[in-house]
Formats: C-alpha cells, structure tokens, sequence
C-alpha cells in the first residue's frame, strides 16, 4: 500500500474547505454602493481564486459548499444574509453564477496548455474574464426579473457600478496566482501516491 | 527491540536539496530522548518519516522492528505527533469534539469513542473545557488539548516538535509536567527543541541534527559539551550539572 | 459579529434533534418567501416570535445585531417605495413613492427581520457538531455524494474561518503599520493584503492536512448517532408544517 494514498483527496478536501470559508469571509468584507442592491464583495475576488487554485473539479465542490450552507439557512452571504430567500432573491443569480464563474474559469485554465509564465498569465486574465462575462450573464438578467427594473435600471444596479472592481480584483487575481499558484501544485503533485523504497 | 528504527534515512527535495542524509538512529521503549538542532537543520522533516507523513527517498524507518510502509494506519497509532503550531491542528468546533477525531477516524463503536474521549482528557486534565471551543484556550492548554487527541489514539510513542515554542513560563510548565508525567506512566518521547535548558534534565539520550546529518547522539552528559559548535546554545553554566536543565522545581 | 454565536443553554429548541431543526429551518425560510399579504406576515412573526421567545436567547445583543443589517433594511424599504409603482402620493417631494410601494416595502423589510431573526435563532441555538451530524445524515440517502467528506468540509470550514479572520486582522495592522494606506494603485493594495494573507494561510493548512494524515483521517468513520427524537421535537414540526399549509391554503 502505497503511504500517501488518500492523502490527495484529503489535501483537496481540506483546501476546499479553505477556499469555501475565503468566500465567506470575502461576503462579510463587503462595501453597499450609493444605488443598488448588490453590494461590492471580495466574494467574487475569492471564487476567482477558487477558480485558479483548485480547478474545475474541486472548485465547484466549494462553491456549492458555501451555497448549500446559505440554503440552509446559515448567514454565509454577504454582509450576513442566509436563506432559500435570499438564493431566489434579487442577488440570487449571481450566487448561482459564482458556480458557472469556477467551472468555466477552471476547465479553460486546465484545459489550455501554456508553456511559458507570460502565456499562463494572458490564459488566466482570459479565462477569468470568460467566468466573469457569464457571471453578470446571468446575475444581470435574474436580477432584471427579480426586482421588475427596465434594462438600464437593471444595468446601472447590477453591471456598471462594479467593472472597476472587476478589473481590479482580476488583475489581483491574476497575479496572487502567478507569485503562488506554482509551489500550490507542485505540493498537490507531491500528496499524489508515491513509491516507497522499502 | 528498538522501538524506532531509522536506517540510512534520506530525504532530497523536489529541488534536489538534501533536508535529511543517512540518518541511522535506534530508540528503545521508554526512552525519553530530545533531538536538538538549529533551525533549518532538517528535524521537522525527519521526526515526519518516523510517522510515514514523508517518505524516503532513500532509507527505511521500522517501528518494532517492522517497515512502517507495509502497515501505515497502524504506525500512525503507536507514533503519535504533536505538531508546533497547536492552532493549525485544531479540527473541531469544541475540546471534546477534536479528541474524538482519532478514534472516530478509525472508525470505532461510539461508546469506545467516549470513552477514549473522556479518559484523553482526564489524562491532561481538561475535562472541565470539554464543551469549550478550542480556540479559547490559553497557549498551554491547547498544547494539552494537541496531546488529549494524541493519547486517545492509544499511541506508544510521542513525538513533539518544538512543544515549548511559543508559550509563555505557565503555558511551558504546564506542558513540560504533562510530558514528564506522560513518560512516567510508560510512553516512549521524543522531543525536537533547540531550548535545551527547558527540558534536558528528564531526558536519558539527547542527539543533535545539523544540516541534515545526525552529528551527535549520546547521554545529555556527553553530547552537550558540543552543543555550541552545532549552532545551539549552551545551556549549562559552570559547575551546573544536567539535572538543573528543566523549568519544573 | 454575530457569525455562529452558539448560547449554550436548556431549552426545547437547544436540545432538539438537529435533522428536525435544520427541516424547520427549511420549511420556515420557505414559508417567509411565500408571504405575500399582512394575514401571512402576522403568522409567520407569531411563530419566529414565539420561538425567539422559547430559546431564551439573549435580546439585547440580538437588537445589537441588527444595527448591521440596517442598513440592508432601510435599502429594500426604499428601493421597493420607489420602485413599486402606482399612484404617487400627492405633495410628496419624490415622486415615484407611493403607498403601495411604502407598503411592499414595509413588508419585504419586515420580511427581512423575520429571516434575520430565524438565522439567529438557529444559530443560537445550534452546535456546529449538531448541525454536521444533520447534514451527514441528510446526504445518506442521496447517491455520488460522499456524505462524510461533505460533514468533514463542512466543519473544516468553520475551524478554518476564525483562523482566516484572525490572521486577517495580524495580516492589516503589520501592513498598515507599514503605510500602505499611501499606496494608490488599487491593485497593488490588495496584494500587499492577500498575498502575504495567503501564502500564510497556506501554510497554516498544509500544517493541518499533516496533522490529519498523522491521526489517521479517513471518511470511514465512526457514524454519527443521533438521540431519540422526542415528542416535542415533533411537535415543533408540526407547527412548521402547519404553519406553511395555513400561508399556502
């Protein structure tokens, strides 16, 4: 039997874990704006993370962990709200984009090879501006729904308040991977099963 | 029969620096033995093969005598770990819950669970916090907490990495009375510090780690004169003996 | 913050069997987004209300509490006062409120409170431990999930939030400390932030997914066991169960 069998799937079990209490957190460190009813949250800045370190397989495992325990009812949304409610409420649908946002991000990032650090720097800044164009895809238009705003009304709460922070949490995402993402893999490679010589 | 075996142990990094180079050691039940070294010497990641948490690139560890890759799980319940950082080995939501991650992990009955549990913490003396969340407790308890987790695993040998690292004069002795007393009732230690002066009285063996090389290995009397030129202080004042290296009175 | 503040107390609600209560929670949250008209507020408030009451939970820093979501709440009054439409009052500077849009308001921020409320009765009143067994138990049935890796997940996540916060804060008084406030680049401020927050974060995990491996974690564990459910834990779904038939007929 080889040591470290199970230690793979543990370290990925724990790092989900980690990933979904990120998201949390990034909803209670969350700013309203003067017009709107989404507020501006790391939250997303923390599933783009998701997305980058742990892929389209364990990424969306954290995801549906943070929303299952908002579903529940326990006040893991942001700014502290919880409930079936508030998944069905106006921000619902960019709750349930979060999830498209990590398995696009994730399959486009693992599935496009790079050779090179400037190559994997340009695939992720695409990969997350992909995740991040559903996102709003999606929470756009529920929202629209939701709260019966015309377009623009719908727009101007729910898209244009909130390009400047997208750009920025990008481009922070971006980078935290590049300085951090290497040695994360090479230690995920590391827990995989190994030969002992004995 | 020793009860740890270490023979030609070698662990080279991904990198191909060497944290640890042919390190042959034989430790016999009941002994009390502290592994010193400056930091970076290669300790942590020695004391982690003897639990099977790395694996040799070269070399072997036998717990009683046998290769500790055939039978992994059963390893890890006769060589139990207390980690430095108590605060990264805590995994549940109050005291009692983390005791029981051991044995529930091996999945025993819940009654043997409770049981375990309960004579866990009345051997570190926390029975009182059992309902209180870990995260509470002062430096020296969740010390004792880490060590209630281990003890209900039934473990033969423990092994502590830096215990006294971070914790103030209370917190160390209350740490240092509790691994004195889990030596007296019959567990083999094996203590990784390079503060000698806290703990070198109650030890019989004492060997030194430097730059990935067991360099010395001996009785406290006779390795300690050397300590010095191993990067690690020397604890002993003129016309001190060994004895007066503890922080218990 | 009021995030998962368990009051240990001995009430009906404390000690109710936690698969019910997390089914109550379902049913009450469902039943507060069906509410539409007063008769259906007033039901919903008597039962949250009553409940509230019965868990003995302390009220003053759940008022505390709320001053969090004001904000929250005084936004969905206003936004539905002026988006509902209508007949505008007359002489009222703004023109798009109406009465019916003051009244939607007033009731979807009413709504608000109620879930509020609910939330932290349930989580006044519930131990992570018991919420966890709930979980596991709920996902038996359901195929492909692995019901005790989730339970694990789960209860990680909350060990690891404290743990995150706290380094968190450590992490923005040394970088303030170091005048990054005088940084421009808004990019440049989050990473002085969230690189070195992550990196020892990451740290800190590798640590506990050591310290699992050396107490022999597997997801073939000792199964959670549950009490008797008594007789008022069915009651109290009873009364959830016909609360939402009353709101629904």
């Amino acid at each position: 039997m080889s040591p470290n069998s199970n230690s793979s799937n543990l370290r990925m079990t724990v790092y989900a874990a980690l990933f979904t209490a990120f998201i949390i957190i990034g909803g209670y460190i969350s700013v309203p704006v003067p017009v709107g009813p989404v507020p501006i949250v790391l939250a997303d800045f923390f599933v783009m993370l998701t997305a980058l370190f742990l892929g389209y397989k364990w990424g969306p495992v954290s995801v549906a962990l943070f929303l299952a325990l908002g579903a529940l009812g326990l006040p893991v949304f942001a700014g502290g709200k919880a409930g079936l409610a508030v998944l069905f409420g106006p921000t619902g649908g960019f709750l349930l984009g979060y999830l498209l946002l990590v398995i696009v991000t994730g399959l486009l990032t693992e599935k496009i090879k790079s050779v090179s650090a400037k190559g994997t720097l340009l695939k992720n800044i695409a990969a997350l501006i992909a995740g991040n164009v559903l996102l709003y895809l999606v929470g756009v238009p529920w929202l629209k729904v939701v709260t019966k705003l015309p377009w623009s009304g719908a727009l101007a709460a729910g898209l244009i308040p909130f390009i400047p922070g997208i750009i920025i949490k990008i481009a922070a995402a971006v980078i935290v991977a590049q300085v951090l993402l290497p040695r994360f893999k090479q230690a995920t490679a590391q827990s995989a099963p190994r030969h002992e010589d004995a | 029969m020793p009860i740890v075996e270490a023979r030609n142990l070698s662990h080279v990094f991904a990198d191909g620096t060497a944290a640890i180079e042919d390190v042959n050691l034989q430790i016999e039940p009941k002994e009390f033995v502290v592994i010193a070294g400056p930091n970076g010497s290669g300790k942590t990641v020695f004391i982690r093969h003897l639990n099977g948490l790395l694996a040799p690139t070269r070399g072997q560890v036998l717990i009683n005598g046998e290769s500790i890759a055939k039978n992994l799980l059963q390893t890890r319940k006769k060589v139990g770990m207390v980690f430095q950082d108590s605060d990264s080995q805590i995994v549940g939501q109050t005291v009692e819950e983390d005791v029981a991650f051991g044995p529930e992990n091996l999945n025993l009955p819940p009654e043997e669970v409770e049981k375990l549990v309960s004579e866990s913490l009345q051997a570190v003396g926390l029975e009182s916090y059992a309902a209180q969340n870990p995260h509470t407790l002062s430096g020296g308890l969740k010390k004792k907490l880490a060590i209630a987790g281990i003890l209900a695993m039934k473990p033969e040998v423990i092994i502590f990495d830096e215990p006294f690292a971070g914790l103030d004069y209370p917190g160390t002795v209350q740490v240092l009375k509790q691994i004195v007393a889990l030596h007296a009732s019959g567990h083999t230690i094996l203590l990784v510090t390079h503060e000698l002066e806290k703990v070198l009285a109650h030890a019989n063996r004492l060997m030194i780690i430097s730059q990935g090389k067991l360099v010395k290995n001996g009785a406290p009397s006779e390795v300690i004169g050397s300590c010095e030129s191993y990067g690690i202080r020397m604890p002993l004042r003129e016309n001190e003996g060994i004895e007066t290296l503890t922080w218990l009175k | 913050m009021m995030l998962f503040h368990y009051v240990h107390k001995n009430t009906p609600l404390h000690t109710m069997d936690g698969r019910i209560k997390v089914l109550c929670l379902v049913l009450l949250s469902l039943t507060a987004s069906l509410a539409t008209d007063v008769s259906d507020y007033l039901l919903l408030s008597a039962v949250i209300l009553t409940a509230l009451f019965v868990s003995r939970l302390p009220l003053i820093p759940l008022l505390r509490d709320m001053k969090f979501f004001l904000f929250l709440i005084l936004f969905v009054f206003v936004m539905n006062a002026i988006g509902t439409g209508g007949e505008p009052i007359p002489d009222f500077p703004i023109r798009s409120v109406s009465v019916a849009g003051i009244l939607t308001g007033a009731m979807f921020a009413w709504r608000l409170i109620l879930i509020i409320i609910l939330c932290a009765i349930m989580t006044g009143t519930t131990s992570l431990l018991v919420l966890k067994k709930a979980i596991e138990w709920g996902l038996r049935p359901i195929p492909f999930i692995p019901e005790t890796r989730v339970g694990t997940m789960v209860n990680l996540t909350f060990v690891l939030i404290p743990v995150v916060l706290d380094q968190y804060t450590e992490m923005s008084v040394a970088q303030k400390a170091r005048c990054v406030d005088s940084r421009k680049n808004p990019v440049k401020r989050v990473m002085f932030i969230t690189l070195p927050l992550l990196s020892n974060i990451f740290r800190k995990t590798d640590e506990l997914i050591f310290a699992m491996e050396a107490r022999c974690y597997s997801e073939e564990r000792t199964k959670a066991v549950f009490m008797k459910v008594c007789p008022m834990d069915w009651l109290i779904l009873l009364i959830c169960v016909l609360t939402i038939i009353l709101m629904i007929v």
